[in-house]
C-alpha cells in the first residue's frame, strides 16, 4: 500500500503540475481539493484521466470522483480494490 | 447608426435565414445521436451538417474548389448569401471583415503538413480574399463568446469611422478534437439537452455558420420589408473568476446585463435571449446573473435545444434567430425546457409567447470567464421604391 | 491613448519601460518578480508568458482601478502549441484525452489568466492576427473606448511559438492624462 501512495503521489504531481512539491510535501490522509493542495474542477477532471490511463478504471460519473478524490489516502484504497491493470 | 442590414444562417436546419426560422417556429432539431463518427470510442448527440451537401453547394457556386477547407466554404457560403442579398460590393475598402471562431479549422491540425489555415488570420484572409476584399480581416478568438465579441468589434470599427460596411461571420466545424475535449470535460448530454430544465445533464454540440452586414447608416431610404435592426447597446465583462466554471456570483454576466440595461428602454424589451447551453452550472449562473439585474419576469429563451452549441457561431446565429422572432412578433419557445431548475426563475416556456416590444438582448458566457451581450432595437423606416447596387441611397 | 507602462519580454531579455530588469526564461522571470501563484504551473506557455507581462504592468496600480480594467490581446499563433499538445492525446493508440490541456486550446484562456489573477472585471477580448501590426493593434485598442469606459487598458501582442521563439509586448494604456497612483 505505501509503495502505491508513493506512486500515485507522483503521478499526481506530475498530471497536475504541482510545481517545487515532492511526495514527502503531500500529506497522505490531507484534503486534496479546496483547503489541503487547493486543487480544481480541472483538477478534479484530469484525475479521473490518470485513473483510466494508470489504473484502467474508468469513472464514468464526475460526482463519484467527490468521495474518491478526498484525499491520496482514500484514492489509493480505491485504486486497489477497482485497478485493472 | 449602426445597423444589421442583411443575414444568412446555414445549419442542418437549413441553407437561409428564413429556412432556419421556420424551422425553429415548427419545433424542429436535427440533434442526433452520432456513433463511430470522427473514430472516436462515445457516442455523442449533436447537430451535425451533411458535408457532401456542403461540398455539392460549395462546388456548384465557386469558381473553383482548390484548396477551401469545410470551415472556409461554410463561411464562404453563408456569406455570398448576405452579401448577394443586400447588394453589397464586398470588394470595396470601405468593407472591413471580421469572423468569429474558437477552433477554425482545427479538424486539419496533424495532417502530413499542418494546414496553413489551422492560423486563423491565414484563413480569414483566404475567406475574405474569395469576394475581392483586400482589407486585413479581423478575427475574434474568445471561446463561446467570440460571437458577440466579433459583433462588438465590427460596431467599434464602423463607429470610428474607417470603414462603412463590416461582414461579421461565424463559423465552427465539429471534430475529433473538439468532441474529445468537451466528453473529457464530462460537459456533453447523451441526449438532446434541457436548457433551464431540472434534469439538464449537460450541453450538445452543432454545427453551423452565419453572417451578420452592418452598416454605419448615412442613408434615409432602405430596402427590404420597412424594417432594420439598429444596434442599441453592448457590453463584455469577465468573471475574474474561474477559467472553466462558471461563476457562483454571476458576476460577469450580472455586469453585461446591468450595462445594457442603461442603455435600453426596460419598458421595450422583448425577451433575453439567453446562453442557456444546458450544463448544470450555466444555467444556474444565468438565473443569478437574471435575478440580480432585476430580470428574473422578463421573458427569457434559448436556443441551444434546436442547434446544440455552435460555438463560435452561436452568437451571429442565435443574434439573427432573435430579430426574426421580435419581426414575427413572437418569443420563441425553448426547446427541451419543462420545469424550473435553476435556484431563482428563468421566465423560459416550451412554448412560443407573442410579443409587440421591438428590442433584445442576447447573452452569452464562455471558457476564460468572458461574458458578452448586445442588444439590437427594431425600428420602422421608410422604403425606397429602388435600390440600387452598392447600397447608396 | 496614453501610455503609462510597456514591457517587452522575449527569451533574451525583459524590457520594462525601455529598462532591461531580466535575463532568462519566463519559469525565472515569474520566480523572480511574482512566485506566490502556484497555478503559474498549471498554465500553458502562452498564458505564462502574458501572465507574467501583466504581472510586471499591473504592480503598482491600486485594485479598484484594476477592477474597471479591460484586457485586449493579440496574436499570430492563437493557441496553436497547446492544440498540437492536445492533439497527442487523442491519437488512436493513446486515447486519454486531457482536459488540463483542452481549456488551454483557446488563446483567450490567457485574458482570463490575467483577469482572476488582477480581479479585473472589465472586458477580455483576443484577436488573432496574420503578423504584428502596429496600426492594427492600436485602431481596435483605441476603439474599446468608442463603447466602453475602462480604467486602463491593458493591450497588446502576445505569442507564443516555442522557448526561443516568442514575444510578449504589452502596454498598459488609458484614454487621456490620468493620474493612477
Amino acid at each position: 500500500m505505501n509503495e502505491l501512495i508513493d506512486k500515485l503521489k507522483t503521478q499526481l504531481i506530475e498530471a497536475l503540475n504541482l510545481e517545487d512539491m515532492t511526495i514527502t510535501d503531500i500529506d497522505t490522509e490531507a484534503p486534496l481539493f479546496g483547503s489541503g493542495l487547493g486543487l480544481d474542477s480541472i483538477d478534479a477532471l484530469e484525475l479521473i484521466v490518470l485513473l483510466e490511463r494508470e489504473y484502467g478504471i474508468k469513472l464514468t460519473n464526475p460526482a463519484e470522483g467527490k468521495e474518491i478524490f478526498r484525499s491520496v489516502a482514500t484514492i489509493a484504497d480505491y485504486v486497489s480494490k477497482n485497478r485493472t491493470k | 447608426m449602426i445597423a444589421c442590414i442583411a443575414d444568412n444562417i446555414i445549419s442542418p436546419m437549413g441553407l437561409t435565414t428564413e429556412e432556419n426560422f421556420s424551422s425553429v417556429s415548427n419545433g424542429m432539431s436535427m440533434l442526433r445521436i452520432h456513433e463511430d463518427t470522427f473514430g472516436l470510442p462515445e457516442a455523442f448527440c449533436a447537430s451535425m451538417l451533411d458535408r457532401k451537401l456542403i461540398s455539392d453547394l460549395f462546388a456548384d457556386h465557386a469558381l473553383s474548389d482548390n484548396g477551401y477547407s469545410l470551415f472556409e466554404k461554410l463561411c464562404i457560403l453563408s456569406a455570398t448569401d448576405a452579401i448577394s442579398s443586400c447588394a453589397l460590393q464586398a470588394e470595396s475598402e470601405d468593407v472591413i471583415f471580421v469572423i468569429s471562431t474558437t477552433k477554425g479549422n482545427v479538424d486539419m491540425l496533424g495532417t502530413d503538413a499542418d494546414y496553413p489555415g489551422c492560423r486563423l488570420a491565414v484563413s480569414a484572409e483566404k475567406i475574405a480574399g474569395y469576394f475581392g476584399n483586400t482589407n486585413t480581416p479581423v478575427v475574434t478568438s474568445n471561446a463561446c463568446v467570440s460571437g458577440v465579441c466579433a459583433q462588438i468589434a465590427a460596431i467599434r470599427l464602423l463607429l470610428g469611422g474607417k470603414y462603412r460596411y463590416a461582414v461579421v461571420i461565424g463559423c465552427d466545424v465539429l471534430s475529433r478534437f473538439i468532441i474529445s475535449g468537451f466528453q473529457s470535460f464530462k460537459a456533453l448530454s447523451p441526449e438532446p439537452c434541457r436548457p433551464f430544465d431540472i434534469d439538464r445533464t449537460g450541453l450538445n454540440l452543432g454545427e453551423a455558420a452565419g453572417t451578420m452586414i452592418l452598416e454605419n447608416i448615412g442613408r434615409t431610404e432602405f430596402p427590404g420589408n420597412g424594417c432594420l435592426w439598429e444596434f442599441a447597446a453592448c457590453s463584455n465583462h469577465n468573471d475574474a473568476n474561474h477559467i472553466s466554471g462558471p461563476s457562483r456570483t454571476g458576476e460577469g454576466a450580472f455586469r453585461v446585463l446591468k450595462d445594457i440595461l442603461g442603455k435600453t428602454d426596460r419598458d421595450d424589451i422583448a425577451f433575453v435571449n439567453l446562453h442557456g447551453t444546458a450544463t448544470p452550472y450555466n444555467d444556474e449562473m444565468e438565473s443569478i446573473a437574471l435575478h440580480r439585474a432585476g430580470l428574473e419576469d422578463l421573458p427569457a429563451n434559448g436556443f441551444k435545444g434546436y442547434y446544440g452549441h455552435t460555438l463560435g457561431a452561436a452568437g451571429i446565429i442565435e443574434t439573427i434567430l432573435s430579430m426574426k422572432a421580435i419581426e414575427a412578433g413572437i418569443i420563441p419557445a425553448t426547446k427541451g425546457y419543462g420545469a424550473k431548475g435553476t435556484s431563482y426563475s428563468i421566465s423560459a416556456s416550451a412554448s412560443s409567447r407573442v410579443t409587440d416590444k421591438n428590442t433584445f438582448i442576447k447573452i452569452l458566457s464562455g471558457f476564460g470567464g468572458s461574458n458578452a451581450g448586445i442588444a439590437y432595437r427594431r425600428r420602422d423606416v421608410p422604403l425606397c421604391a429602388t435600390f440600387r447596387k452598392g447600397g447608396e441611397a | 491613448m496614453n501610455t503609462v507602462s510597456h514591457v517587452i519580454i522575449t527569451p533574451e531579455e525583459t524590457l520594462l519601460d525601455g529598462k532591461c530588469i531580466f535575463r532568462g526564461s519566463i519559469t525565472g522571470l515569474y520566480r523572480e518578480f511574482a512566485g506566490d501563484y502556484p497555478k503559474f504551473f498549471k498554465m500553458d506557455s502562452l498564458c505564462r508568458l502574458g501572465f507574467m507581462a501583466a504581472e510586471l504592468l499591473l504592480k503598482n496600480i491600486p485594485a479598484p482601478i484594476r477592477e474597471n480594467a479591460a484586457i485586449v490581446l493579440f496574436n499570430r499563433n492563437g493557441s496553436l502549441i497547446t492544440d498540437r499538445n492536445y492533439q497527442k492525446t487523442i491519437s488512436d493508440d493513446n486515447y486519454f484525452p486531457s482536459p488540463a490541456l483542452f481549456v488551454y486550446t483557446l488563446a483567450n484562456i490567457v485574458t482570463g489568466e490575467i483577469a482572476i489573477r488582477n480581479k479585473i472585471y472589465g472586458e477580455s477580448s483576443f484577436y488573432i492576427l496574420d503578423e504584428y501590426n502596429a496600426a492594427q493593434i492600436e485602431d481596435i485598442s483605441a476603439s474599446v473606448f468608442i463603447t466602453s469606459s475602462p480604467s486602463l487598458l491593458l493591450t497588446g501582442w502576445v505569442d507564443y511559438n516555442d522557448e526561443t521563439d516568442y514575444l510578449a509586448d504589452m502596454k498598459l494604456v488609458t484614454d487621456k492624462e490620468t493620474d493612477l497612483r
